[in-house]
């Protein structure tokens, strides 16, 4: 009996030392380093050949298939940023009855499934939620050259920015070819004071994209 | 000629162990101890440098003679690293994110343990072990906070040395101190071992 009640004192011992003291990854984590930053590009592009850019004038929700455009204090600020970074990284801003050379769509996407989220899958209805009339093409469609995709595992959203060839339509087969995206995933994104910070480091690690 | 060999080579250690045989010849003992670890190698460059504080090993053991133990053993160790915000580069796509690696690894294994002043009642008894048997290893690594895990089972061998403190000159009880180096082959996600150095200090007990 004795060796019996040594034996269990010792398992009990161990299974409360394992579950007391191991380290919980997710636990160990600022909302800063729950972030990550996916870019993805065009290997074909040179983001030198563009000129100028517009933005558009309100960020796309996409929450669960469902899709609507809003334009609250948070909404301004990721499009505030991105059209600061894209002037620092030379690209003029214009009107987009201008013809610009670039278009710009910024989303913010709600997925509250879990897997793992693919782009073209997302894209094939691109059209749907930004049409291509907005850009001045209307009945043309959107093209994707790249095959990219996101595994994610928690009911959140993602902030999606998208980078359109509108100077190349006629050649890209009448298709707006996403050159660039930037997706910015984790805790504590939709956040108007940080959403500069957020932006900023997309176009850090994407040093090709400048005029 | 050949049987008397073949008869040698597997009559000669037994002869060896059984000439040792002395009074707590059949008795197990239980023996708890902490551990620390130290990654190693490919599993120290690649995986985790950190030491792990949070470890234990324990077991029992057959005291087959004065110098030689047989025993089953087990243990925890958790490791854990996180490392600064790094991009992450591949064709095409670039990903910035803290990278956090979390391993927790339970071996099994069969120990031999040679105390070869077993037959003195020294104060301080010294040892070597070998143990061979399997690891269970939890594999957790995150970009931010999605994760992703792998479990896998690897084979483990493990060489140790220390010593035995007993209570008083004629306790079969104790203390020990020891170091033991913990050789697992792993090959997954571009890794080639998770080897690592065990410092342990706990207790052992006869089981009445």
């Amino acid at each position: 009996m004795r060796k019996i009640m040594s034996l269990f004192s010792a398992v009990v011992l161990a299974a409360l030392f394992i579950t007391g003291c191991t380290k919980e990854p997710l636990n160990n984590l600022t909302n800063e380093e729950s972030r990550i930053y996916i870019t993805n590009r065009d290997s074909a592009v040179n983001f030198n050949s563009y000129t100028t850019f517009s933005i558009s004038d309100s960020v796309g929700v996409i929450d669960n298939g469902d899709a609507y455009k809003s334009l609250n204090a948070v909404d301004q600020a990721y499009l505030n940023a991105v059209t600061k970074y894209m002037k620092q990284a030379g690209y003029t801003l214009v009107e987009k009855g201008q013809k610009p050379d670039l278009g710009i769509n910024v989303s913010r996407i709600y997925q509250t499934s879990t897997g793992v989220m693919s782009y073209p899958d997302y894209w094939s209805y691109y059209g749907g939620y930004w049409d291509p009339y907005y850009w001045g093409y209307g009945g043309f469609g959107y093209g994707m050259p790249f095959y990219a995709y996101s595994v994610y595992s928690i009911t959140e959203g993602a902030l999606s920015i998208d980078l359109l060839d509108l100077k190349n339509v006629a050649t890209n087969k009448d298709k707006i070819q996403l050159i660039w995206n930037g997706l910015i995933r984790g805790s504590g994104i939709f956040n108007e004071a940080t959403a500069d910070s957020q932006v900023k480091a997309l176009f850090d690690q994407s040093a090709y994209l400048h005029k | 000629m050949k049987s008397v060999l073949k008869t040698s080579i597997i009559y000669l250690p037994l002869l060896f162990i059984f000439s040792f045989a002395r009074a707590q010849q059949g008795e197990v003992k239980l023996e708890l101890n902490y551990n620390y670890s130290l990654p190693l190698g490919g599993f120290k460059n690649n995986v985790i440098s950190n030491g792990s504080a949070r470890g234990f090993a324990g077991g029992l053991k057959y005291v087959l003679n004065d110098k030689i133990d047989l025993g089953i053993y087990t243990g925890f160790q958790d490791y854990y690293q996180k490392y600064p915000r790094t991009v992450y580069h591949s064709d095409g796509q670039d990903i910035s994110a803290v990278l956090s690696n979390s391993i927790q690894t339970v071996p099994l294994l069969g120990k031999v343990m040679f105390n070869p002043m077993g037959d003195k009642k020294a104060m301080i008894q010294p040892y070597v072990s070998f143990a061979a048997g399997i690891n269970m290893i939890f594999f957790s690594q995150y970009l931010g906070e999605f994760g992703s895990a792998q479990n896998s089972v690897s084979f483990m061998a493990q060489a140790g040395a220390g010593v035995q403190i007993p209570f008083s000159k004629w306790s079969r009880s104790g203390f020990q101190l020891g170091v033991n180096y913990n050789y697992v082959p792993y090959s997954k996600n571009g890794y080639d071992n998770l080897n690592s150095l065990g410092i342990h200090a706990g207790v052992h007990f006869p089981m009445r």
